[in-house]
């Protein structure tokens, strides 16, 4: 699906195989509004929908690359040789012999239960978590909470999410969410009624029966006022796929009041181009958060955004980045202040190994109407080995004297002492440099949940291991 | 029919072939090569690719404002730049005109300048193919020039545009300080000056470069330098960007030799409807080096700033020390500052950092001067100046930084 490139990428991995003649549903390989028609009308969906797709097609079509600014490694990605749709059950196929040792090795270390290995290796479609999901569900539909796929969403719930749906990123925001916008399938809808606080943070893969982890994802969360709610997306294991390309798009809407956390972990194998458009709308006293890590994938870009939209409303926006070997992590965040008292808060360290590259990308926006708005941002780098990359590029633009903004930004490399003090004490080389990485990364990753921040440690040292001598 | 004057629109002359001709004609007492470089600037103008709206380094700006669409004639009658020194050690210290009858060989590489390449090629090439003044200097290896090299410039008005070259070589282990005046001939109409210095560091010597710009408030400046530094060479530059409706400054310092020491530090202080377009880059190519920016911008009433900056350190470029720092002073609502600070680091041994921030005046720094009886206005003027005192002190001897503080307080009182 890709090009060929000088890039080194191990394309046979997975090794994954289409039995295509054996399943009803086929959009074949390409784009055209018969591809988007025909996913349209497998959804059976309305009019509307189906029209709001032919125009978001038409868009990506005229729409230009962005290399202006972004990786020229976009050129590389081929639309015409890709699968836009797969129907249920025509899902790659492979049988546990068939996945790779070093990714049997890497579940194995990382401590994922065995259930949970078959389905991210995609020896099994679907994970299986029916026990721990059916209670969930009934105390969720207790509270009123619509937890559903996109498809069913819009279908069955259409007074709730078609208001905000392509509100907060308009479909020709950019060429890829202009994709996602024409060929949409999966994600997670999620309506959380007013003054409604859920313990529990809510994952894709507790919804049975669904495409969990599409190739075009979309997901629209609504917070109504006072309500507050945790979304996790993805996992911390390697997540294999033969489709080189994922795109994309996830709405949050915080009315008054409302909180919300979005917590991802992206670790895609490292074919995959991760092109993705996230961003929030905060209204007054409301609170978005988004907790970004990326691991995986041959190229990221995503700028995960607030607009924060009414009176004291709040974002904040922490991202961790490791950039490996043929890697380019291109991540930031995005800060719309549109209302007075407004704060906003990024935080991104990012880890370039071997002849990995990380980018940070921001904006923060400050009209000069509004009194009292108030940004930090802090991007630290850390740079493993000689041939590691680093790029810092903000854009910063403030109007008015009521307003302060201050962006750090520091370049490091490990320090040659501490490895020696380490060294010193008993730990080899490279436990010594996991250690001081992990201490690099540590106030980030405390901010995740336990058993996330558990794994993510394990999956530092791996990522370490044979990065130093 | 009467016949009517054509109304010579500065682009389309630029562009016609017959206008570069005739000015060919008007510098035919130029050595051939001259006549052949500007030709070959001018056929690079020509063939430039129309500009895309969305460009990188055009970012936040306005960039209709900084075009040559409102300057429309070329500057008739140039008088070359005042150039001022006492006992120099040896020095070529000459116009533009004089060094080509007189030192051509100061000029010769002239066709390997490339500019600092950050955005303004239209600017760049209608220079090399234009300019009628500037001037060259050059210092004599192993020699300390104590008293200053002067020279005054004067931009053009009635809306007329001037594009002037400056090529400054300083040979290895010398030293010396150079401080340029940006004035305007007069205050009633506004011109466009177009500026392009080619700085040449050899191993060791050391440059202090002083910018005082105060051109009428009609005018455009633009500035585009590019400064090469040689092993263990050494640049202290100083820009006080005081006056213009609108200037646009482009600066590239690369660190070719080891160990060398680049230092950029500039101040505007924005009144009325200023702009400052501010572009920078700091390129490491050789280990060792360090390099420091400082940009502070005051601005009151509706005045913009755009300052992006950003750090380039290669592969090889290890042990490497660099900086940039952006202070942005937003004195009244109106007022904007916007800031591109960015890194791009591809070695590892290395210390980087950029930092920026945007704010206003403390009120309780404000509230403990008006406390002791002085008026809010005059608070504020002090409070300006403390931010600049930063920059001014890096001008070194006492006098000079007593003569950069006078010159920033006297330019309250318009």
């Amino acid at each position: 699906m890709i090009k060929q490139t000088n890039i080194e990428v191990d394309r046979e991995k997975g090794n994954f195989h289409y039995p295509t003649d054996k399943y009803a549903f086929d959009a074949g390989v390409g784009l055209s509004e018969d591809v988007v028609k025909y996913i349209s009308g497998v959804k059976g969906e309305d009019d509307w929908l189906l029209n709001f797709r032919l125009k978001a097609h038409s868009i990506f079509e005229k729409k230009p690359m962005p290399t202006h600014w972004a990786s020229k490694d976009l050129e590389n990605i081929d639309f015409d040789v890709i699968r836009y749709y797969l129907a249920q059950g025509q899902q790659p196929s492979r049988t546990w012999e068939e996945v790779p040792d070093d990714i049997k090795n890497t579940f194995e270390r990382l401590g994922i239960p065995e259930q949970e290995r078959k389905f991210l290796a995609g020896v099994e479609a679907q994970f299986d978590s029916e026990a721990a999901y059916s209670r969930m569900k009934e105390d969720l539909e207790k509270e009123g909470v619509i937890f559903v796929g996109s498809t069913e969403g819009l279908r069955d719930h259409p007074e709730i999410f078609k208001k905000w749906f392509g509100k907060v990123i308009p479909t020709s925001d950019n060429k890829f969410s202009a994709l996602n916008s024409a060929v949409f399938s999966g994600g997670s809808f999620i309506y959380v009624p007013p003054g409604v606080k859920l313990a529990q943070p809510l994952q894709a893969y507790f919804r049975i029966n669904a495409e969990n982890f599409g190739q075009f994802e979309r997901t629209l969360i609504i917070a109504d006022e006072g309500s507050e709610i945790t979304y996790m997306e993805g996992c911390t294991a390697p997540k294999f796929e033969t489709s080189t390309l994922h795109s994309a798009v996830v709405e949050l809407v915080a009315l008054k009041g409302a909180k919300i956390q979005y917590i991802t972990v992206q670790n895609w194998s490292n074919n995959v181009f991760n092109l993705v458009t996230k961003r929030a709308m905060a209204e007054e006293e409301a609170e978005v958060k988004w907790i970004d890590c990326n691991i995986g994938s041959r190229l990221t870009m995503k700028y995960p955004g607030v607009i924060l939209r009414g009176r004291k409303a709040r974002g904040e926006v922490l991202s961790i980045a490791l950039a490996n070997d043929g890697q380019h992590q291109d991540t930031g965040a995005k800060m719309v202040h549109a209302a007075d008292e407004t704060t906003s808060n990024v935080i991104a360290k990012s880890v370039s190994i071997g002849e990995g590259r990380s980018s940070y990308r921001g904006l923060v926006q400050i009209p000069g109407h509004l009194k009292h708005c108030k940004n930090n941002t802090e991007c630290d780098a850390l740079l493993i080995n000689s041939s590691s990359q680093t790029d810092t590029y903000p854009a910063i633009a403030v109007k008015g004297d009521e307003n302060s903004v201050q962006h750090e930004a520091s370049v490091s490399k490990v320090s040659a002492e501490q490895i020696f003090y380490m060294q010193q004490r008993g730990l080899n080389q490279t436990e010594a440099m996991s250690l001081y990485v992990n201490g690099f990364v540590n106030d980030l990753i405390r901010e995740f949940p336990m058993e996330y921040s558990v794994e993510l440690k394990r999956l530092i040292d791996l990522e370490m291991e044979g990065s130093v001598g | 029919m009467n016949s009517v004057t054509p109304t010579i629109n500065v682009n389309n002359s630029f562009a016609s072939t017959d206008f570069f001709n005739s000015f060919l004609e008007k510098r035919s007492w130029e050595p051939g090569w001259l006549a052949d470089f500007r030709k070959d600037a001018w056929d690079k103008f020509i063939a430039l690719p129309k500009a895309k709206v969305k460009d990188e380094m055009w970012r936040f700006s306005p960039r209709a404002r900084l075009g040559y669409s409102n300057f429309d004639s070329l500057k008739e009658s140039v008088k070359q730049v005042t150039l001022l020194n006492q006992n120099s050690n040896g020095a070529i210290f000459e116009t533009f005109d004089q060094a080509i009858l007189n030192n051509p060989n100061l000029l010769t590489h002239l066709p390997n300048c490339t500019g600092p390449e950050l955005g303004s090629q239209e600017s760049f090439l209608l220079g090399a193919c234009f300019s009628e003044s500037g001037f060259a200097l050059k210092v004599k290896k192993n020699t300390k020039e104590t008293n200053p090299f002067i020279c005054k410039h004067l931009a053009p008005t009635k809306n007329q545009t001037l594009f002037q070259q400056n090529i400054i070589t300083v040979e290895a282990f010398a030293q010396v300080t150079l401080i340029e005046y940006f004035d305007s001939e007069n205050e009633s109409t506004g011109g466009n000056l177009t500026n392009l210095s080619h700085i040449n560091l050899e191993e060791g010597s050391k440059l202090t470069r002083i910018i005082i710009q105060r051109v009428n408030d009609q005018s455009t400046f633009n500035h585009l330098e590019k400064v090469e530094l040689k092993k263990n060479a050494q640049f202290n530059g100083i820009s006080l960007q005081l006056g213009g409706a609108q200037s646009r400054v482009e600066s590239r310092g690369v660190i070719a030799g080891e160990g060398s020491d680049f230092s950029n530090h500039s101040l505007s202080l924005g009144r009325r409807g200023q702009l400052f377009d501010q572009r920078t880059i700091q390129h490491h190519l050789a280990p060792n080096g360090k390099s420091n920016l400082l940009f502070k911008n005051a601005l009151l009433d509706e005045s913009k700033s755009i300052f992006s900056g950003l750090i380039k350190v290669d592969a090889n470029a290890q042990n490497t020390d660099s900086f940039q720092t952006n202070r942005n002073l937003l004195l009244s609502g109106d007022a904007e500052a916007d800031s591109l600070p960015g890194l791009e680091i591809l070695a590892n041994e290395v210390k980087c950092s950029h930092g920026a921030t945007t704010s206003k005046i403390d009120e309780q720094e404000l509230f403990y001067l008006q406390s002791r009886g002085i008026s809010k206005t005059l608070a504020e003027k002090l409070i300006i100046l403390g931010f600049f005192e930063e920059i001014i002190s890096k001008a070194g001897s006492d006098d000079l930084v007593q003569m950069l503080r006078e010159l920033i307080s006297d330019s309250f009182t318009d």
